[in-house]
């Protein structure tokens, strides 16, 4: 059964801005990452999700309940993160989760008190005078202590530093493993291919593909950037010509590889290498990877025009 | 019907408004109340001589009976009773709502297992709670100090009506407050209305005070439903009642309304 299902959900406001016939759904038990650049319509979505919005035309349901006619009966069973944390003025971080336990109805506090340990949250200051990162704590403390069936996490580790993004990695597949449902969006691939099952990406508000996490890394471009030991060797390299995407630039070279590295390796035994790092790939390029040029081209003159 | 945790919160934010205001109430009452000392009434007319006659007029203050409930009438509610309440109302009714929209917080109040309708009511509720506990102690501490200071000299009865009669205008006065509130994304917006509105009527009221060329004014102002002279007579102020009430239910099922079925930016 689709815990999460978006029946053609059309919202237009206007200058190509909105969400366009979106079609999709999130199975019980699935980590589903959103994944889309900043103004492609994630928010929106999610919007529609909480029930903010009433669509033009579709609809969207969880648990089979129709999202904005029923969402109070529907939060009874799920958590939510919004992208941006705002709070009653003057709230110290454990009012603010009292209170929210109160509006819940929250009789048992142990899950709330667990996941504070766990992200090593100082509940005592006030939140306005909170860090970016300390605000993001408590608003995913918040989405997750009253353990709801269904979470909906925007842009959930913005503001987390590495080691509590590993933290909140590992929340997230603790959760799965009870068979909980999860929507995040994200900006950024590497955020969410730790955690994410399937992922959808979304672009000027309509949705490109769904895919399931694995296909995308098999079909997944990576790029290498080899530093040599003098720029003769980095050109003696690039003339072995087994790889058709090298970008010299001194002493080092950036190659292109699809799926196995193996072939990298080889080819590499064979020369001095100084240094060998891996170059993260932007969502732009994770798109042009997967779509080739004429897509991100298409957006970019878009992007251009609209700048 | 309520939201208990939400009317605990609302109350935490906005007490420190309450009591400001009800402290300078309290202030001015018994100092004006005071003032209504037959042997100083001649050094109170000589004082308002020396003002220009449109500023007293302006202020309400021209029509001042020689009962305790004209001077007080003229005095208290033809000016303060206007302006001081109805800065905590344009405070408490911008933030009840459309402060929680405009911040984001709504957000999360709507990510409980709540109705909008629900939230909106106790946010309503408090606003109406509130203003009805603000006016009921000015009437109780109104009508101790007169007993005290001018034993049987106050027309309860007159004393009374004169506040239902705020407090009903009160309640339209928190309405358009609340529907602003209700209607707009933005703080900024919900204060032009819920705030502006208010503000120009209190203007209007004061110039359609200073002579009979601007009378007509008086056609354009809420505050003109508030009328002492027809409580003090006695007759004919059960139709602004009516209109006050009938203002109020309109404006808050509106807010309700509006609120319930718009879309929200969160």
């Amino acid at each position: 059964m689709s815990i999460i299902e978006i029946n053609g959900i059309t919202k237009d406001y206007g200058n190509r801005k909105g969400i366009f016939n979106l079609l999709f759904a999130v199975e019980k038990g699935e980590v589903f990452g959103y994944l889309g650049p900043n103004g492609a319509g994630k928010t929106t979505t999610i919007r529609h999700l909480l029930g903010f919005l009433t669509p033009d035309t579709g609809s969207a349901k969880i648990l089979g309940m129709d999202c904005r006619k029923d969402s109070a009966e529907i939060m009874k069973h799920l958590g939510y993160l919004p992208a941006e944390i705002a709070f009653f003025d003057g709230m110290k971080g454990m009012d603010f989760l009292k209170f929210m336990g109160e509006m819940r109805g929250l009789a048992n506090t142990s899950y709330r008190d667990a996941l504070i340990e766990k992200f090593q949250l100082d509940t005592k200051g006030t939140i306005r005078k909170m860090s970016k990162g300390m605000k993001q704590k408590l608003g995913i403390i918040c989405a997750f202590m009253h353990d709801p069936q269904v979470l909906i996490l925007d842009e959930p580790t913005s503001g987390l530093d590495p080691l509590m993004q590993n933290i909140f990695a590992g929340l997230i597949l603790e959760e799965k493993a009870k068979g909980k449902t999860i929507l995040m969006s994200s900006h950024s691939f590497e955020e969410i291919e730790k955690t994410c099952d399937r992922i959808g990406i979304i672009r000027a508000g309509e949705l490109v593909t769904t895919e399931d996490i694995h296909v995308l890394k098999t079909k997944r471009r990576k790029s290498y950037l080899i530093t040599f030991d003098s720029p003769a060797t980095a050109s003696a390299f690039a003339k072995t010509d087994s790889f058709d995407n090298i970008t010299l630039d001194g002493a080092s070279a950036k190659v292109d590889v699809l799926g196995s590295v193996t072939r990298l390796m080889e080819a590499l035994s064979g020369f001095t290498v100084i240094d060998f790092d891996t170059q993260k790939n932007s969502l732009e390029e994770v798109f042009m990877q997967y779509y080739g040029s004429t897509i991100t081209e298409e957006n970019a003159t878009k992007q251009g025009g609209v700048r | 019907m309520f939201s208990k945790p939400l009317f605990k919160a609302t109350l935490k934010q906005n007490y420190v408004v309450f009591i400001i205001i009800l402290a300078v109430l309290m202030l001015y009452l018994p100092i004006i109340i005071q003032m209504f000392d037959p042997s100083t009434q001649d050094t109170l007319d000589e004082m308002l001589k020396v003002l220009p006659q449109g500023l007293i007029s302006a202020m309400g203050f021209s029509n001042v009976g020689s009962t305790l409930l004209g001077f007080v009438a003229s005095y208290f509610y033809g000016f303060l009773i206007l302006l001081l309440p109805m800065i905590y109302v344009i405070i408490v009714a911008n933030r009840s709502i459309a402060s929680h929209v405009d911040k984001g917080s709504m957000a999360y109040l709507l990510s409980t297992p709540n109705t909008r309708g629900k939230i909106a009511r106790t946010q309503a509720g408090f606003l109406l709670i509130s203003i009805t506990l603000l006016l009921g102690i000015v009437t109780i501490v109104g009508i101790l100090v007169s007993e005290n200071l001018f034993p049987n000299e106050l027309d309860i009865k007159g004393f009374l009506l004169l506040n239902l009669n705020t407090l009903l205008l009160y309640f339209a006065l928190t309405g358009i407050g609340f529907f602003a509130s209700c209607l707009f994304n933005d703080t900024k917006n919900s204060l032009a209305l819920g705030a502006g509105l208010p503000v120009a009527f209190l203007v209007v009221q004061m110039l359609s005070n200073t002579g009979e060329s601007v009378e007509f004014l008086k056609y354009f102002t809420l505050f003109t439903l508030l009328d002492s002279d027809k409580i003090i007579n006695g007759e004919g102020y059960g139709i602004n009642f009516v209109i006050l009430i009938i203002l109020a239910i309109i404006l808050y099922a509106s807010g309700l309304y509006v609120f319930k079925n718009r879309d929200l930016p969160l």
